[in-house]
């Protein structure tokens, strides 16, 4: 699908968790085609010293209604402007962005990790995996009760959900990285699990020397810094595992990803 | 409907409107925004001798109306760069301006020469300015004298179009723009980005890789458009504008005060179709101003 530029009108706004906003807008095209890993590159409206866009995954698409959600996580100046939107708004956005998370439908299980707001594009890969017969483990962590974005996704997928928090307040307490562990210790084989993570860069690093150690194939999607989501400005730079043969240390998230097989990338703080 | 045409040494563009090197890709980027050939031209992303891997992240970081950037050229090499990126620039009807760096005055030349039989490359622009990359592209632009060299050196190998992209972080633009147009540029395009920096307080790391990296966007624009405005007084080749250019009353501001033509950067990241509303608002300008052509326009500031 082409890249463009469109006015996308916010149908509704909802609180998902503490500091979390749900936007929902209408952009049929979008829904149809967005899959999960995808992103928009969104103008915050009425901050003109905001030079950049900001990047959100799709969250959900409700393709009969022509929809699709983005968590909006309050985290600085242009996401709590753009958490401020209210229905009849519109967004200036460019879309569809960067790849998505590869499913083989031959999986037995598929593992989603997420921390905080990286939960946003596993709703939309429950969605796109809802037929399919493979076990579906959410693993979900976040500081506490209130930061959690729960979804009625998670029943009607048939999820089997694991909730952590820092404070203990919901489900183990600690750290998803460290819930995956034990989950993943109880069985020594692995066959036919993948990983998919997308989260603080200590989780995903976690997730990659996990997955590595126990040989389980995995995919991580990044959020980068990144002036334009579409391959111009190079500045969303990941660097490789391995240098390439022809020298290339580094890959784009937004347009090489910003999904990446896990062995392939280093995280770096 | 005005002539916008413009001549930039033998080239002529259709309109004064470029964008500017590292911020355009190689074309194919934005192909799926706009027509490019509305576009008096497109100035690539900087090409090497051999290829560079750029610097590790983090290289970018946003700044008040503005973001500085470490990207240190990034690109597949001279060789690769005709085999893989030239196909779809050469498939386009605008200009294609083929911005190259060296390490040294003869690297410079030899990536030139290596593109000569590459058919149908509209003009070179030569990056002395980076202020990325270690070995010192700034050095080539902070020295007339070497400057000038380098010009020299690519002036011997080559008869297309000849620009030189200076760098603002110097005492004196004018003295460089002037030896270098001495030494055979037939145009100077000015500014590359300001030296800045920024700093994480909770962390206290730099923000980029590298501690320092380039200013662009609309922040620098009244800095860039006075040193475009000090070079149109001290030579007599064409200048292009550069730095901040997002819109057409940001463009005219540099052609009323002399520019010969604009290179749109920053602006086509936040706003990817940004160089062709230049073009039309320029074309809406003269329309409503009743300008017959833009050389009506150029250096018309009034004092």
């Amino acid at each position: 699908m082409s890249k463009s530029v469109l006015q996308l009108p916010v149908i509704e706004r909802a609180e998902a968790a503490r500091q979390v906003v749900r936007l929902t807008l209408q952009a049929p095209e979008w829904a149809r085609a967005a899959r999960a890993g995808h992103f928009i590159n969104l103008l915050v409206p009425g901050r003109r010293d905001l030079l950049w866009r900001r990047p959100f995954s799709v969250h959900r698409a409700d393709r009969s209604r022509g929809t699709i959600d983005l968590l909006v996580a309050r985290m600085g100046r242009g996401s709590e402007s753009l958490a401020e939107c209210a229905p009849g708004d519109h967004l200036d956005a460019i879309g569809l962005l960067g790849n998505c998370f590869p499913f083989d439908p031959g999986l037995h299980e598929i593992i989603m990790v997420a921390g905080g707001i990286g939960i946003a594009p596993f709703d939309l890969l429950l969605q796109d995996v809802q037929g399919f017969s493979c076990k579906k483990s959410l693993f979900y962590g976040a500081r506490s009760a209130g930061d959690l974005c729960r979804s009625t996704l998670w029943a009607e997928s048939g999820a089997e959900v694991h909730l952590t928090t820092e404070d203990g307040s919901t489900g183990s307490r600690g750290l998803v990285q460290d819930e995956l562990r034990r989950y993943l210790g109880s069985s020594a084989n692995h066959a036919g699990r993948v990983i998919y993570g997308c989260g603080p860069t200590p989780m995903l690093a976690a997730l990659r020397e996990m997955a590595l150690a126990l040989g389980i194939k995995g995919y991580v999607t990044v959020e980068n810094r990144m002036a334009c989501g579409f391959g111009a400005c190079v500045g969303c730079a990941v660097e490789l595992a391995e240098a390439r043969r022809d020298g290339q240390k580094y890959l784009l998230a937004c347009k090489d990803g910003p999904v990446f097989p896990i062995e392939e990338i280093l995280f770096h703080d | 409907m005005t002539d916008l045409r413009v001549h930039i040494g033998s080239l002529v563009l259709d309109n004064p409107v470029l964008t500017a090197s590292g911020t355009f890709g190689y074309g194919s980027e934005f192909a799926d925004f706009f027509d490019l050939d509305r576009l008096g031209g497109i100035v690539t992303k900087t090409v090497t001798l051999e290829p560079r891997p750029g610097n590790p992240p983090p290289r970018i970081c946003e700044t008040p109306a503005g973001m500085l950037n470490s990207i240190g050229l990034p690109n597949v090499g001279v060789e690769q760069f005709k085999l893989e990126k030239w196909p779809f620039l050469s498939s386009l009807h605008t200009a294609v301006i083929v911005n190259v760096a060296g390490r040294s005055s003869q690297e410079f030349a030899d990536v030139v020469a290596a593109l000569e039989a590459v058919k149908g490359i509209a003009a070179y622009e030569l990056n002395y300015s980076c202020p990325n990359v270690k070995e010192g592209g700034l050095s080539f632009s902070s020295d007339a004298r070497v400057a000038a060299e380098v010009t020299a050196r690519v002036r011997a190998v080559t008869r297309r179009p000849l620009i030189t992209k200076l760098t603002p972080n110097v005492t004196s633009i004018g003295e460089i723009g002037r030896a270098c147009a001495d030494a055979g540029a037939d145009a100077l395009s000015a500014i590359n980005t300001l030296v800045g920096m920024a700093v994480d307080i909770r962390t206290r790391k730099p923000r980029l890789s590298t501690v320092t990296g380039g200013l662009s966007g609309p922040a620098i624009r009244p800095v860039a458009l006075a040193r475009v405005y000090e070079l149109v007084r001290r030579v007599s080749i064409p200048v292009i504008g550069i730095g901040g250019i997002a819109t057409a009353e940001d463009a005219l501001e540099f052609i009323i005060a002399g520019a010969a033509a604009v290179q749109i950067g920053t602006a086509g990241f936040v706003h990817p179709d940004a160089a062709l509303r230049v073009v039309e608002g320029l074309e809406d300008f003269c329309r409503r101003e009743g300008l017959a052509n833009l050389a009506q326009l150029r250096g018309s500031l009034q004092l």
